[in-house]
């Protein structure tokens, strides 16, 4: 049981006391203007700091830091493998596809009209493992997260074979040498964080586009147009929607979503990969005992009968100032916002991606 | 702009150990850039120092500080029976004082002294007592019979007390509480027997280095954006953290409408800045001059809440801008104490109204304007060292 708990992404945050979860849920859904604990605004990023190529041994590698010491590595590498024809594969692969979102859908459109597997590429063969301290690699949490990074990277580009003909079948049309051989990619990335856990998910969504923006290079130098997919991991509380939130912020969002985005083709829309419901710690918390049912509080000065109030977020009645875990769940407008907020012209998904188009690597 | 990537920072060479430059492998040119890494790249010699020649530098443990006879051994290093030379057990910085040899560790954790006032966090109930997490080594004890009753009856705690302890405090609620005694192993017994102490609400909690953690690198904020940059205010004598001081807790009037804000700074690096509480404070003001009889019956039934009261939006940014302060300090590695925090504000609003005057984008100033960090930051820690 214990072992179980651990796997699971919303027994990572630290225990929080009630009173410090009902004032950080408060200041963070207050209308219109959420007031974060470290005062950035509901979509300002925090600094980071990136270099690449530090690993001699990989084809391409970089690091990320976080300014409160969060650290991740990632390394590339690309290794040539025979490919196997067979009907198999065929099976394999649409199989695989399958599992993914319409983008793998297009893939497969794109495949049929190249007329091979050899010539579209394979999902398998691009191969991602994350490691996190303190965790196996067959937890929940690493695999769910490599999952995520390599299904939006395999479906990023997969229905660009229009735009140009070394787009082909997207990153997997890129690893095909010929008929008989393709590389195979090893994406590999090492969490390692400083004093807690921290982050993982936000050092995830920003290692991968340097990480594949390496991998890119390296494979296909003459594409420069066509950009990896991005990661953001965007949270709501109340009706707010927050984008790269810390530890504590995650500890009470009502709603936790990985949305991954990629450039859509030649022209400069956003186009949506994929979106992953991520388990909120909020709902394993310890709820907070109002003043009228505590024991300890009987006879207190002010015996005021508290009104409960209804969330217009999550539906739910609440007395203002204590604590509720959440029960998961939130409206569908609130989801369409979080979206929205990503995907619109000069929204968060495209400033984001300038600002790491605008990044020089050397 | 939402994002912002920076170039790595190379951090201060003055703190770094002067093996660097004889090492020559290429690993160890590339893993420079950080502090982090130099564990794996830049690793000293594995010969042994020799004669008297004693490294100022950083040495990790196991290192042979020296072998020379004359020197005595003290802190943080260790003799092996049969041999004269001096091994480093922490890793640190190497102290010399007159024929005494001690090394003294780059971060440590905090170890508790009799009268220290903390915070910490409940992370384990049993059947008399608590388990809290203060920062050190062990977890501290707080028995059910140091804390106070609600309404501040004096009896004997009872089995119906054991049986509801969790409605006093439990697991993840925050405690502020002083160290009443040190046990042979290191650990401490708290006790919260005063109105100043009890559980936290209406508040946020951080966390930084806290005595102990002291060393003589500011290297314990790793890797960050801003440490080891920060030039202008970092001290390179002491870390950044809480220190022992006169006064942990007090009062700060804020500016822009946020009223009063308590500051509570736990010895142990953890802190807790709340909204300034009427009935706490009536009741600490005229503690002085009230018998202990009295003072008994003052005690709030509230301590227990884990409710809080209503805070304004202008108090909340003030608590925020506060915390960062705090954070700032720290990556500076300048001591947080009382008048560091103040001129820290201080120098924040200033700095506030500095950018204000630029002739920029109403919108783009509001935007994030209350993130400190980077240059703000600069500027916060250059204006603290100017007033001190």
């Amino acid at each position: 049981m214990a072992a179980q708990q651990k796997a699971s992404s919303a027994s990572q945050t630290p225990h929080l006391s009630p009173a410090e979860l009902s004032y950080l849920y408060t200041s963070l859904s207050l209308p219109q203007n959420p007031i974060r604990p470290d005062g950035r605004s509901p979509t300002q990023f925090r600094p980071l700091t990136a270099e690449p190529d530090i690993l001699p041994g990989t084809n391409g590698s970089a690091r990320i830091g976080f300014a409160d010491g969060t650290q991740a590595v990632v390394g590339v590498k690309a290794e040539v493998e025979k490919t196997v024809l067979s009907a198999d594969t065929l099976d394999a692969s649409n199989l695989s596809q399958q599992q993914g979102d319409f983008a793998a859908q297009e893939g497969r459109d794109g495949r049929e009209g190249a007329g091979s597997a050899a010539v579209a590429g394979h999902g398998s063969w691009v191969q991602v493992s994350i490691e996190i301290p303190g965790f196996r690699d067959d937890d929940a949490l690493p695999v769910f997260l490599s999952e995520m990074m390599r299904e939006s990277l395999v479906g990023s580009v997969a229905g660009g074979n229009d735009s140009s003909d070394e787009m082909a079948g997207g990153l997997k049309g890129r690893l095909v040498i010929n008929k008989r051989w393709h590389w195979r990619l090893y994406i590999d990335s090492q969490g390692e964080e400083d004093p807690f856990f921290d982050d993982d998910w936000a050092v995830a969504e920003h290692l991968y586009p340097r990480g594949t923006t390496n991998s890119t290079v390296k494979l296909s130098s003459s594409v420069p147009q066509v950009r990896p997919p991005i990661t953001l991991l965007v949270i709501s509380v109340g009706e707010n929607t927050i984008f790269d939130p810390s530890r504590e912020e995650i500890a009470v969002a009502d709603a936790v979503l990985a949305i991954s985005v990629a450039r859509d083709g030649g022209d400069k829309n956003l186009k949506l990969l994929s979106i992953r419901t991520i388990d909120p710690p909020s709902r394993l918390t310890q709820p907070a005992v109002p003043n009228s049912e505590n024991v300890n509080a009987l006879g207190a000065t002010a015996p005021t009968e508290d009104v409960a109030v209804l969330n217009p977020a999550t539906g739910e009645e609440e007395v203002p100032g204590v604590w509720r875990p959440r029960r998961g769940g939130v409206k569908r407008s609130v989801i369409a916002q979080m979206v929205k907020t990503v995907l619109k012209k000069g929204g968060v998904g495209e400033e984001v991606l300038e600002g790491l188009e605008g990044v020089e690597v050397e | 702009m939402a994002i912002t990537i920076l170039p790595p920072v190379v951090d201060d060479l003055g703190h770094r150990p002067p093996y660097h430059a004889e090492s020559d492998d290429s690993m160890s040119v590339d893993s420079d850039e950080d502090i982090d890494m130099t564990g794996t790249g830049s690793r000293p010699h594995k010969r042994p120092r020799l004669g008297g020649k004693i490294g100022t530098g950083v040495v990790t443990p196991g290192e042979v500080v020296t072998d020379d006879p004359q020197w005595m051994r003290g802190h943080g290093t260790y003799i092996n029976p049969l041999s004269t030379s001096i091994i480093a057990t922490v890793a640190g910085t190497v102290h010399k004082t007159n024929k005494l040899l001690s090394v003294h560790p780059l971060r440590a954790r905090y170890t508790p002294e009799i009268g220290d006032l903390v915070v910490g966090r409940i992370v384990e109930v049993q059947s008399r007592r608590w388990k809290v997490d203060v920062a050190a080594p062990l977890l501290a004890q707080l028995p059910l019979s140091a804390i106070n009753l609600p309404g501040g009856i004096l009896r004997r705690r009872t089995s119906a007390d054991e049986l509801q302890i969790r409605s006093f405090f439990s697991e993840g609620d925050l405690v502020v509480a002083e160290v009443q005694s040190v046990h042979q192993d290191g650990s401490a017994s708290l006790h919260t027997r005063s109105l100043k102490y009890g559980k936290l609400r209406n508040g946020v909690f951080l966390a930084v280095a806290g005595t102990g953690g002291s060393g003589a690198s500011s290297s314990n904020v790793k890797g960050g954006v801003g440490s080891g940059s920060s030039g202008a205010g970092a001290n390179p004598g002491g870390a950044g953290g809480v220190v022992r001081s006169r006064r942990q807790v007090w009062t700060a009037d804020t500016a822009n409408g946020g009223g009063e804000v308590d500051i509570i700074l736990g010895v142990n690096g953890y802190i807790w800045i709340s909204k300034h509480t009427d009935g706490a404070a009536a009741a600490s003001s005229t503690t002085e001059n009230v018998s202990i009889t009295r003072m008994e019956e003052m005690v709030s039934s509230s301590i227990y809440s884990s409710q809080n009261d209503e805070i304004a939006p202008q108090t909340r940014r003030e608590i925020a801008r506060l915390a960062q302060c705090i954070q700032v300090l720290v990556q500076g590695g300048v001591r947080v104490e009382e008048g560091t925090v103040m001129g820290a504000y201080e120098a924040s609003l200033q700095v506030d109204l500095e950018v204000g005057d630029d002739g920029e984008d109403e919108e783009d100033r509001q935007e994030g304007r209350e993130y400190l960090e980077g240059s703000k930051a600069r500027r916060i820690l250059e204006l603290e060292v100017q007033q001190r």
